[in-house]
Parts: structure tokens; C-alpha cells; sequence
């Protein structure tokens, strides 16, 4: 290899370093700055949100110039990778060397536990859109707040919605992730399921990252459900809905995907595998809200496709934050905690309101129901919304004993 | 074949020279670089002390070190979350769970040769990491287990990025004397001999099967205490750690720095770990060009920067000078 | 686990056996397309699992392209084969001199290269194909009911692991092949091209792991880390059957694929860790593998 190619990598390498490392001193915020993390995933599992997140959040921001009480925002985006360690990493890092105050994100339950424990350590304000319960529950503290409904709203709208389209579907058989979050799902929608004389004919729980759903899918058809219930996530639940369909037991059965994402999975699928199913979300792009209708038009004018649940998300979360620095008439973590708790607004999906308690979001759920693919006006056209629903959790299954001092 | 001594290889005798080099970087890496990253170059340096003593100078292709990295991190941290041990503590655990995992993985490894033995490793890896996957109630699965703490070392509080990057990088000087104290004793010597020629030394009386699982379960104990640093850095021991992309992290690091040589797997760290950092917060498909670039390192530079770095100041020499090349004199 | 459950349960009993043969066909064709590579080249192939994903992502394309599956599946498998001729020639043939250790180290790197070329043409996110229309849907078998589809991936499966057989045991290149990896100095005293063997080999290698992976992408879909278990998998064969046994590599790929989904039967967890586990064991008790004989 030639000294001149050598050159060339340092001089990569050089710029590099400059860009990549610099100097902690020059990278520390100006006191006129806010600097808000964007945590998202750009490599690993989830690699494919990373960047429709951060379209999310930038839009939200956009929205106020980039400016918050008078101070300029700084914007900075870190990769997650998807794993709790390298989100711890770079979350401390963001925090310790840019001065980073607010983090939203990221995307993945398991790893923002982990990014929980490091906004309680740093006292950085944390606002995160997965459905693990223990954020809002047993690891609940004053610095993270949850956006998405209650696992519990999800079952309750779920059951409800599909109970009052098909009445006589009293046999249900589930298929859930064995994993904490699973297990809630299944115990409230048991819970729902009793008020309207379902009979659980069946219920198996798969290890999270199973590949093999056929042995599932065989036992689900044995119990001659009159629908199967998934209570998984992303690349589970698109294997899962494929594996029922290669078996033939949808589009017969109908098959519910009780916590999803939304679009994001089912653009992994075919028109023919979706076809009878039912779709519970924390956000559809044809919610009819006047906030989502903006979101949703400038959106879709600035990247051509209608935005799922991760940009959406992102987005939200930005601006409850936003709204309560607004509240709050301050950008200091304390106080922007303290007016966040209780904080009320008509926003992204309807009516938000941040429960003080429990730091969960309470707000609308969305049930949907697939389209056939002749009724399909486009490519991304899955689904109709049916209903919304926003029971809260009632107080007596609430984790979150206290939730602590700042 | 792996860490045979190339052309130009830069080595030992030059001492005196690559101390205070190394003391140097020591000392000024955390004003150039973020403490958490630099602390991290060390502790990363130190995993691939260990896995060169197996690949550099015995020869061994070890595809599955994370699984010793990955114990050692998991026991020592829960012992440190749930039972509030000291630092010491913690890090004696972590070696000791290095070395005993790796006398395990080993044992069934080094009675097989070539092929068998590096498709052992590997598949030795992945039985860990499948069962830290599966065992949630105790190591959390794929969230990993956060909250280690960070205990006082000797009454000193490490909380702060750069008082932990201290106390690493006196660890990390530690082991760097004693690995260069293994590879120059009789040991050393042996494990070369076997890299060399297996039959030869074997017929020469060594236990050659018994040689190598000491080179594993030494190289076990540095990986684990890399492992206990690692846990105890970013308070979280993720699933990762316990994974064959690390176990692939620490090979491509220490080839790219040179496998041929005590300080290979220190540059190799420093140039690893700098570039996935920098690298990847600008383009999120870097592990391509880390992919291209270990396969260029392969193809060309098989000493790695080691001996890129030796070959040019030859070729140097041989600009400068008409005559014939005095490969010592430019060193 | 569930309610209703019952391991007697025939019907569920009968369609694991059925499930574990079929993942047990395509382990199979996985091993010995790394047995062939690993016995005549003497090098794990690490990127293995790479180019049986790049196989699927190949189907994928060509169906988008040309709209017919069969003729997808015939040329997916050819082009991931061309790659690997690609490869041999180019990174593989020139660290000969070098040694194994490189080499493998090149297919080591090469996976990283492979799979992440595969994010970036075709993107992270997750696709379904679907079975060619008559494939889909399910058969009455009187005991269960059971995908039509994967009834044909046990087939056709079978019949390449057959055709390959015949291929190494019956036929003028298959003996050459079948003695490079006996002896491979032999092989070149007696005047045959030793490199173009090694291309062969490692081509056909990589034909193997490209159908197998273009066989599987309607059953489990594509994303660009399918070929990351298989990988491991496939080394668990390889060393349970023994290097360069090709019969060998059928019967435990089958007895993989049989162990693993009785075992979700009855313990899910642990399905996938118990395979290293037995492979331990067994590689403990008899070093050279359940039927190999060096």
C-alpha cells in the first residue's frame, strides 16, 4: 500500500476525530442553549426507525424555530444500536460531555429501562414511547414519563371494539411473548374478556425472538378458537401473523394484534396475510385529530410516505415536552417535571393527560381493522380505524407505589 | 499462519521505546478523547491482551472470548448490585469467573485441533449467549442488568469519568506488565513453540493439550476482569457482551493492531474502538467499513498496523538510502 | 406453558416431527454445504450464514423482477454460487500461501460485508414473500392440517440433499471433490487443477446455503439477520457429522431439526441453547464427531 493512500486515511481519520470525538469544552452547551437528546436506533434490530424517529422529533421542533422560552434548542441524535448498553453509553455520554437535559426515546422497552436508570442517576428529564409497564409501575421515579397507553387502556379497547363487531366470538385462544410486558397484556384482557363471557379456549407464550411459530399456530388451530389473540411486537408479531396465514387459519379466524405498532409491521406483510385482521395502536395516521391531521399532511408532503407509529411518537413526546416547558415558563429539569405532572392538553391523538402518580400518558387507544386488497386505495392504505378507547388503568393494579422526590 | 513474526515487525526489544509511548497515550488520551471512550480503549485493550496471548502467541483462532468477558461481567456485577461487594471484591470474582469459564470452554476445546477447536469456540459462544438470552430472572435477558454500581476504591470515589479512567488505566498498565512478564517467561516460549510446530513440541515432551488451556484460562482471567471493568463503566452489563459479535470485536481489534506483537491488541483497541465511535455517529452502516477494512488488513496487511506502521519506516530507509536496505538502522 | 396442553396430544406431537424434518432438511443442506467447503478448503465459512441470507433476499428480488418463483428459486441459489466463485478467486486463493487462519478470517469478515451491504441495498426493515399461489394454504393430512409450502420445502429439500449425494458419490467430479477432501496432495499428483477444485467446492457451497435460504424466506420471511443462527446451526452439524461426512451432515441435520422443535415441546427456552449443549456433549465423549472418522 502506497504512503499516499496512508495519507488519505489520516486525513479520514483526522476529520474523523474532529467530528466524531472533538473537544469536550468546545462541545458544551452555550448558556443561552437547550440541548435535547434524540436517542434512536440507527443500527441493530430496530435500525429501521431510527431515522423516521428522528424526522419525528425534528418536525415537532421545527414547529416552535428551533427556540423554547427564548433559548435556542440544540438538536443531537445518538444510535442506541438497539441495546441497553450502548444506550446507557452514549445517553452518559450525551449527558456528561453536551450537557444534555432531555432525552426522548428511545424506541426499544428493554433498553429505555436501562436509559431510565441513567435519567434518574443524571436527573435528566426522560420521556419514552414503548408500553413496558415497569416505567411507569415498579420502576417508576420522577424523571420518566411514559407516552404510550396504558397496556391496560389497549386490552380494554381491544376486547371491547371487537366484541361489539363480532358477538358471537366467544372462544378466544392466545399467543403471547413470554416477558413481562406479555404477561400484563394477557392478564387485563382475561380481566376484560370475563365482562363479555369469553371463554379462553387456549393460551401459549413464545420466548421473545422466536423464529419457529409453527408448533404455536398447530395448537392454536386445535382449540377451533373463533379468533386468536396476539399479545407481541414487532418481527414476533409480523412472523407470528405470517405463520397463521401459511397454516390457513386466517383469513377463516380472524387474528388480533393487540399491541402494534401499526404501520411498521404491516408494511411487512402482504395484503393476503392481513386480510381479518384486527390492529390495536397507539397511533394510526388517519386519526382524525386536528393536530394529526397537520402532522400527518406536512409529513407525508415532506417524505411522500404517511408516518407510522415511530415518527409519530417521536413527535408527540417532543411536544408534550415542549408544552410543558411552555407550562411551566422555565427549561430547568425540576420545573418542567413539576408541570408536566398533571399536565392536560388536546394533542396528537385527542385528549392527553399526564397522570401525576404514575407519570403514565393517559390517552386515546386506536383499534383497526385490515383491509381487504381490492378495498385498498394504495400501497399504505392497511387499515380503517374503528374506535378509540382511553380507560385508564384502574388504581388498584397501578405498580407505582411512590414515586419518589426529584 | 496467526502471529507469526512478519517482516518489519516492531518487537520487544524496542522496550524502553513502546513504554513510554504507552505511558504517554495514557496520560493525554483523556484530554483529546471523552473519558468514557478512552476509559473504554483500555479496557478493550485489555480484553485483547487476553485473547492475543491465544492467538498471537499460541496460535489459537479463539472465536468465542466474550463468553469469559460476558460471565465474569454478569456474576461480578450481580454481585455487586444485589450484594454490595467492594471493588476488590468484584474484581477478583470477574478474573477468577474468567479463568474458570474459560478452563470449562477449554477443556472441550483444546482436544480437538484447527477446524474443530475455532468452530468449538464459537459454538461454545453462542450456548452462553443463548442461555444469558433465555435466563431473564437473573442476567435481564436482552435488557441486560443495569444498575451496577460503582463502589469506592481504597476510599476513593470513582463516580467521576476521570477518576474511573485513572484507576483503569493503572489496571490496564498492570496487566500489560504482567502479560509481557508471561510472553517472555518460559511459558511464552512454549506457546510459541506449539504455534510453530504442534508435533515438534510435542515430541520435545511438552503437554501440549495442557499448555494451551493454561493459555486459555489465562487469557480467560484478563478477559474477565476486562469484563468486570466493562460492567462497573457503564453500570449496565448488556447481553452483548456476552455475544459473538464482541467475541468477532476483539479479534478484528486485535488483528487490526497486529497479532504478531505485545502491543498489537493495544492499537488495535485504540483504532477500534475510536473509529466505531466516531465512525458511527456519522454513518450508521459503518460495521461495512469495518467489514472492508479487516478484509484489507487480511488481504495486505496481515501484521496489522504493527507492521504497516515497522514496513513504512523500511520502506523509508530504503527511500532515503541507495544502497542496500538496513532494516535496524531506521528503527 | 398453555391451557389444553397435553404432550400425548398426537395431532401437535405429529406435526412437530413433520416441523422439525423440514427445519431438519434445510440444516441438513446448510451442513453439508459447510462440510464441503470445510472439508476441501479447510476453512469454517463464516459467511455461511450471510449468503444463505443473501439467497433469500436474491429470491425476493428476482420474483419482483420476473414474477415467476420456480425461476427464481433456480437462479437466486446460481447467483449467491456465483459470489462465491467471486470470493474463492478473489480473497480466498490469495491468502493460500497465507493459511487457513486468514482465510477463514477473510469469510469472517466478508459475513460483516455481506450482511450489511444486504441493510443497505434492500433496507433493515423486515419482508414477506409469499408461497407461489399453489403453494399456499394447508393440507388435511388426517392427523393435522399442515402448509402446503412447507410439505414442498421437506421435498424439494430432500431431493437437492439426495441429487447431491448422488452428485459426490456417483459422478467423475463429485469423486475428485470427495478426494480433495480426503487428500488433497494426492489430488494434485494425479494432475487435476487443486484450484479449480477449490472454487468448485467452495461454489457449490455456497449454491447450497443460497437455496436454503431461498427455500426458507416464505416460511420465515427475510430480514438481513436470518443467516445469523443459521450460521451457528450449521457448524453444530458439520461438527456433530464429522468433517467433510456428508452423510453424516444429513443425519444430524435432521436430528437438529428434530431435537429442536421436540424440545420447544416441552421447554421453549431453552430450544435453541440445547443444541450447543448436545453438541458439547457429544463432541466430549467422542471428539470427532457422532460419525466422522478424523
Amino acid at each position: 500500500m502506497s504512503v499516499l493512500s496512508r495519507r488519505e486515511v489520516l486525513k479520514l481519520g483526522g476529520a474523523a476525530t474532529a467530528a466524531g470525538l472533538g473537544f469536550p469544552v468546545v462541545l458544551r452547551a452555550q448558556p443561552k442553549e437547550i440541548p435535547m437528546l434524540g436517542l434512536w436506533s440507527f443500527t441493530g434490530a430496530f435500525s429501521d426507525v431510527g431515522p423516521v424517529l428522528d424526522r419525528g422529533m425534528k418536525m415537532a421542533l421545527d414547529e416552535r424555530g428551533m427556540k423554547i422560552q427564548g433559548k435556542t434548542i440544540k438538536y443531537i441524535t445518538r444510535d442506541d444500536e438497539t441495546k441497553a448498553g450502548s444506550a446507557t453509553r452514549r445517553a452518559e455520554e450525551a449527558i456528561d460531555a453536551d450537557g444534555v437535559k432531555y432525552i426522548i426515546g428511545p424506541w426499544s422497552s428493554g433498553v429505555a429501562l436501562a436509559v431510565s436508570e441513567v435519567a434518574k442517576r443524571k436527573k435528566t428529564f426522560h420521556y419514552f414511547s414503548g408500553g413496558t409497564e415497569d416505567i411507569s409501575g415498579a420502576r417508576c421515579h420522577r424523571y420518566s414519563f411514559q407516552w404510550a397507553a396504558s397496556p391496560y387502556t389497549a386490552a380494554k379497547t381491544v376486547v371491547d371494539n371487537f366484541m361489539q363487531a363480532n358477538p358471537k366470538a366467544k372462544r378466544w385462544h392466545l399467543l403471547v411473548a413470554d416477558y413481562a410486558f406479555g404477561w400484563s397484556v394477557e392478564k387485563y384482557i382475561r380481566e376484560v374478556g370475563k365482562g363479555h363471557g369469553i371463554e379462553f379456549v387456549g393460551a401459549d407464550r413464545h420466548p421473545l425472538g422466536e423464529r419457529e411459530f409453527s408448533n404455536y399456530v398447530t395448537k392454536a388451530a386445535g382449540n377451533k378458537p373463533d379468533v386468536v389473540a396476539m399479545i407481541n411486537f414487532g418481527l414476533d408479531a409480523v412472523t407470528g401473523a405470517r405463520e397463521i396465514f401459511n397454516f390457513g387459519l386466517t383469513p377463516k379466524v380472524p387474528l388480533i394484534l393487540t399491541w402494534s405498532s401499526g404501520v411498521e409491521e404491516l408494511v411487512q406483510l402482504n395484503p393476503e396475510i392481513r386480510e381479518n385482521m384486527w390492529v390495536g395502536s397507539n397511533f394510526y395516521y388517519t386519526a382524525d385529530t386536528p393536530v394529526a391531521r397537520e402532522f400527518v399532511k406536512s409529513y407525508q408532503a415532506k417524505f411522500g410516505n404517511p408516518p407510522g407509529y415511530a415518527p409519530a411518537a417521536a413527535y408527540g413526546m417532543t411536544r408534550m415536552m415542549l408544552h410543558a416547558m411552555d407550562k411551566a415558563k422555565s427549561t430547568e429539569v425540576p420545573d418542567v417535571i413539576k408541570a408536566c405532572e398533571g399536565l392536560e392538553v388536546d394533542d396528537l391523538v385527542g385528549r392527553m393527560k399526564v397522570d401525576p402518580k404514575t407519570h403514565q400518558t393517559l390517552r386515546p387507544y386506536f383499534f383497526m381493522r385490515c383491509k381487504k386488497k381490492e378495498a385498498m386505495k394504495d400501497a399504505m392504505d392497511f387499515a380503517d380505524i374503528i374506535a378509540t378507547g382511553s380507560t385508564p388503568l384502574p388504581a388498584e393494579y397501578a405498580a407505582c407505589k411512590d414515586i419518589g422526590s426529584l | 499462519m496467526i502471529g507469526e513474526p512478519l517482516r518489519g515487525r516492531p518487537d520487544e526489544r524496542s522496550g524502553i521505546k513502546s513504554w513510554v509511548a504507552i505511558l504517554a497515550a495514557v496520560v493525554l488520551l483523556p484530554v483529546f478523547v471523552r473519558h468514557a471512550i478512552a476509559t473504554e480503549i483500555w479496557i478493550f485493550a485489555i480484553f485483547g491482551l487476553g485473547l492475543n496471548l491465544l492467538m498471537g502467541y499460541a496460535g489459537l483462532l479463539s472465536f468465542g472470548q466474550a463468553t469469559f468477558f460476558g460471565s465474569a461481567a454478569y456474576v461480578a456485577g450481580y454481585l455487586l448490585k444485589y450484594y454490595g461487594v467492594n471493588v476488590f471484591l468484584a474484581l477478583g470474582v470477574g478474573i477468577v469467573v474468567g479463568a474458570v469459564s474459560a478452563a470449562a470452554v477449554g477443556y472441550l476445546c483444546v482436544q480437538r485441533s484447527g477446524l474443530y477447536f475455532i468452530m468449538l469456540t464459537f459454538a461454545l459462544n453462542q450456548m452462553f449467549y443463548f442461555t444469558a438470552y433465555q435466563w431473564t430472572t437473573v442476567t435481564g435477558g436482552e435488557d441486560g442488568m443495569p444498575g451496577i454500581p460503582r463502589p469506592s476504591l481504597l476510599g476513593f470515589d470513582i463516580h467521576r469519568p476521570l477518576a474511573y479512567y485513572s484507576a483503569v488505566a493503572v489496571l490496564f498498565l498492570l496487566s500489560l506488565w504482567v502479560m509481557k512478564r508471561i510472553v517472555e517467561s518460559p511459558l511464552g516460549k512454549i506457546l510459541q513453540a506449539i504455534r510453530e510446530n504442534e508435533l515438534r513440541a510435542e515430541a520435545l515432551g511438552y503437554n501440549v493439550p495442557r499448555m494451551k488451556l493454561v493459555a486459555f484460562v489465562v487469557g480467560g482471567a484478563f478477559s474477565g476482569l476486562a469484563g468486570v471493568l466493562y460492567a462497573m463503566l457503564f453500570g449496565i452489563v448488556p447481553l452483548e457482551s456476552i455475544g459473538f459479535v464482541f467475541s468477532g470485536n476483539v479479534v478484528f481489534a486485535t488483528l487490526i493492531g497486529g497479532s504478531g506483537s505485545l502491543y498489537g491488541p493495544v492499537i488495535g483497541s485504540f483504532v477500534f474502538i475510536w473509529l466505531s465511535e466516531s465512525v458511527s455517529s456519522m454513518w450508521a452502516r459503518w460495521p461495512l467499513l469495518l467489514g472492508v477494512a479487516f478484509v484489507i488488513v487480511v488481504l495486505f496487511f496481515r501484521g496489522g498496523v504493527a507492521e504497516a506502521w515497522a514496513r513504512f519506516w523500511v520502506w523509508r530507509a530504503a527511500r532515503r538510502a541507495p544502497g542496500p536496505v538496513q532494516a535496524d538502522a531506521s528503527r | 406453558m398453555g391451557e389444553g396442553d397435553d404432550i400425548v396430544n398426537v395431532p401437535l406431537l405429529f406435526s412437530q416431527i413433520l416441523n422439525g424434518l423440514a427445519t431438519g432438511m434445510l440444516y441438513a443442506l446448510m451442513g453439508i454445504g459447510l462440510s464441503i467447503i470445510t472439508g476441501v478448503l479447510n476453512i469454517p465459512n463464516f459467511a455461511h450464514g450471510a449468503l444463505f441470507a443473501l439467497g433469500a433476499y436474491f429470491l425476493y428480488t428476482l420474483i419482483q423482477l420476473i414474477g415467476n418463483f420456480w425461476l427464481a428459486l433456480l437462479l437466486a441459489p446460481l447467483g449467491v454460487g456465483l459470489l462465491g466463485v467471486l470470493i474463492e478467486y478473489g480473497g480466498i486463493r490469495p491468502l493460500y500461501k497465507a493459511g487457513h487462519d486468514y482465510q477463514l478470517l477473510l469469510t469472517f469478515g466478508l459475513s460483516l460485508i455481506v450482511t450489511e451491504s444486504i441493510i443497505i441495498v434492500w433496507s433493515p426493515v423486515g419482508m414477506s414473500q409469499l408461497p407461489p399461489p399453489i403453494l399456499r394454504g394447508g393440507v388435511d393430512l388426517g392427523i393435522t392440517f399442515y402448509p402446503k409450502y412447507r410439505l414442498f420445502v421437506m421435498g424439494s429439500a430432500a431431493l437437492l440433499v439426495l441429487g447431491a449425494w448422488l452428485f459426490l458419490e456417483k459422478t467423475r467430479y463429485g469423486a475428485i471433490m470427495r478426494a480433495g477432501i480426503e487428500d488433497k496432495e494426492m489430488v494434485a499428483l494425479l494432475g487435476i487443477d487443486i484450484h479449480r477444485l477449490f472454487t468448485a467446492a467452495f461454489a457449490l457451497g455456497c449454491v447450497l446455503a443460497g437455496i436454503a435460504g431461498a427455500l426458507t424466506a416464505p416460511i420465515r420471511g427475510l430480514n438481513p439477520w436470518m443467516g445469523v443462527d443459521m450460521l451457528g446451526i450449521a457448524f453444530v452439524v458439520v461438527a456433530l457429522a464429522g468433517l467433510g461426512n456428508l452423510l453424516g451432515s444429513i443425519v444430524a441435520g435432521l436430528l437438529v431439526g428434530l431435537a429442536q422443535s421436540l424440545v420447544a415441546l416441552v421447554w421453549p427456552e431453552a430450544s435453541v441453547a440445547v443444541i450447543f449443549a448436545v453438541m458439547a456433549a457429544v463432541l466430549l465423549v467422542r471428539p470427532q464427531g457422532l460419525f466422522g472418522i478424523r
